[in-house]
């Protein structure tokens, strides 16, 4: 009884990073996984660079179609930095971080809603607002995580094989490559936590995305359309040739904008509404 | 004092559909209290308005003397909470996570983990989504009762344990709840609850339509009684006698409905020859059945008998594992 008694004596609710810990550990698996799938990918990708770029490269967008080039992406690909830059980050690497992101955004708050493993936490005491942002932090040290090794492997590889490419302009790529795959991710989060419907969540965000891709493409092609590339997240990004030129401040302001802008939103939504219905 | 849970004019809708139509709910401070209804009578969903998880449309809820969307974590480190249908995480044993629920009490609770799980034979070490029914529910009832909280509240806290395992939460229920606990649990089975409860309340379709001890709860339900004689008998006796309704007569075979004590029903029986006699406590089913039969009369031998051939086998299967 006495135990007990004592036990019960004060109210105990979860300290600051009581969530975090939790969801990490649970995506301890998947984060690992990524990480790898995204270095492999990244080092392959930039392991061709001898036996297609440089001259050969020259040749080859020759007898290409200017619009294609544009389409693609290609305008700086004979470059080392170039190069690295269109097939990592604006294709490959963009793709399987965005992939990632959106589906971690929709798993964290309503994929667990849907799956009832939310029930439990939401019941704990532990405000909304905690199990909100603690969620949302463990979306971004996720996307941090991939990026961070994503440019260890680039940065190591890059400089075995003697490349052009100089650190700070993987480092712009990549913070900016964490900001877009971010606020992506965060859409998809904040839509999630707003609905508890995941695959809405997850269905928007990647809609978001690709609509983001046309427009960035679509923009220098069509006469008197340039106001279609400002719109796109997806030309915050890579707009700028971060790899050659260096942070673009503009872009990657917006990008966390608009995270900002769907996290409060969707936080809002989610501190009001029933949970588990 | 304050009550442990208030309930006044509590209205709760899902969009057009309205789950709740004005429960009113009062369960004391140290009771144990049962909370009766078939499924999709608003157990689970008065359960989720007591724990934040929902919010009221209208009326009010309150507590532990106050409001949870008032009182936030503060008030639910206070509550022990066991869902009616509980998910686990995948990739995690049950002890990794019995020890995160404890700490997002701030460790409260964590010591007590190995003592309660011994308790109910639950391999600490076992991956949870390896677990079957029973072992995730003792999962559960674990998580609700290692930090000793002032109230309980479980929604259906022994579906999926055998009779042992129950037996086992009965005696955790009755140790909580001589430290003081308040208990609330829900049931759809009145023989899940009667051995903890005190009092229950009866809920049917979002209303509490009855609120009573359960010796009271089990007079009322009665008891079906069956006799078959030997020979054709008069039981016009039987339509006088008090406590006893719904009499048919079948040849030799006599049917009832027994509210109260069997003297008079046995005496009546004595001086025949009886070949068979069985005797059924009734389910919770044929109790709503009486909260929606307002003239007593019409029932006798009227439709109400059409459900008993069902529930009269159900009632037996359920005494075989009491």
């Amino acid at each position: 009884m006495s135990a007990l008694t004592e036990l019960r004596a004060g109210t105990t609710t979860a300290p600051a990073g009581t969530v975090l810990r939790g969801v990490l550990h649970e995506q301890r698996r998947t984060v690992v996984l990524w990480a790898l799938a995204l270095c492999g990918v990244g080092s392959m990708y930039t392991a061709f660079y001898p036996s297609v770029g440089g001259a050969k490269m020259d040749v080859m967008l020759e007898a290409m179609p200017p619009e294609l080039i544009t389409a693609m992406g290609f305008e700086a690909i004979a470059t080392a930095g170039g190069y690295v830059q269109s097939t990592v980050y604006q294709l490959l690497g963009a793709i399987l971080v965005l992939v990632c992101a959106i589906g971690l955004g929709g798993r964290l708050v309503a994929g667990a809603e849907e799956d009832g493993v939310l029930e439990l936490e939401i019941a704990a005491p532990v405000s909304r607002t905690t199990v909100y942002l603690e969620r949302l932090a463990a979306l971004w040290l996720v996307a941090l995580v991939l990026v961070a090794a994503l440019t260890a492997a680039l940065t190591a590889l890059t400089s075995v094989m003697g490349m052009d490419v100089a650190i700070t302009g993987l480092l712009a790529g990549s913070l900016g490559l964490w900001l877009f795959g971010g606020a992506l991710g965060t859409l998809a989060f904040a839509l999630g936590a707003a609905t508890g419907r995941r695959g809405y969540a997850v269905g928007t965000a990647a809609a978001v995305a690709t609509l983001s891709y046309v427009l960035a493409y679509l923009g220098p092609l069509v006469e008197g359309a340039a106001w279609m590339e400002q719109l796109s997240p997806y030309h915050w990004y890579v707009g700028g040739d971060p790899l050659t030129d260096g942070v673009a401040w503009g872009g990657y302001g917006l990008l966390l904008a608009l995270a900002v802008v769907a996290a409060v939103a969707g936080g809002l939504a989610f501190r009001r509404r029933d949970i588990m219905v | 004092m304050t009550p442990a849970i208030r309930t006044s004019g509590l209205v709760k809708d899902y969009g057009r559909v309205r789950a709740l139509h004005g429960l009113d709910l009062e369960v004391s401070t140290g009771e144990v209290f049962g909370f009766l209804g078939p499924n999709g009578a608003g157990k689970s969903t008065t359960i989720r308005l007591l724990l934040d998880l929902l919010r009221p449309t209208a009326g009010t809820v309150e507590v532990l003397g106050e409001a949870p969307a008032v009182g936030g974590p503060a008030l639910r480190a206070r509550l022990g909470y066991l869902p009616g249908e509980l998910a686990l995480p995948p990739r995690t044993t049950a002890g990794e996570y019995l020890r995160h629920l404890a700490a997002l009490r701030g460790g409260r609770g964590t010591a007590r983990i190995g003592e309660l799980a011994e308790r109910f034979a639950l391999d600490l070490s076992r991956d949870l989504r390896a677990l079957s029914k029973g072992n995730k529910q003792k999962v559960g009832l674990v998580q609700a009762f290692m930090h000793a909280p002032e109230l309980l509240v479980l929604d259906e806290p022994t579906s999926g344990l055998d009779p042992l395992l129950q037996h086992e939460f009965r005696r955790l229920a009755q140790e909580a709840a001589a430290d003081g606990a308040t208990i609330f649990l829900s049931s759809h089975v009145l023989q899940e609850v009667e051995q903890v409860a005190g009092r229950v309340a009866i809920i049917r379709a979002g209303v509490v339509v009855d609120v009573d001890d359960v010796a009271t709860l089990r007079r009322r339900a009665g008891q079906r009684v069956l006799l078959q004689l030997d020979a054709a008998v008069d039981a016009t006796a039987l339509h006088r006698m008090a406590g006893v309704t719904d009499v048919v007569v079948d040849g030799t075979t006599v049917t009832c409905l027994l509210h109260g004590e069997p003297t008079e029903l046995l005496r009546w029986a004595a001086p025949h020859r009886v070949v068979r006699w069985q005797a059924e406590d009734r389910e919770l089913e044929d109790l709503f059945m009486d909260f929606y039969r307002t003239v007593p009369a019409d029932g006798a031998a009227g439709p109400a008998d059409a459900p008993t051939a069902a529930t009269a086998g159900h009632g037996a299967a359920k005494g075989g594992v009491r």
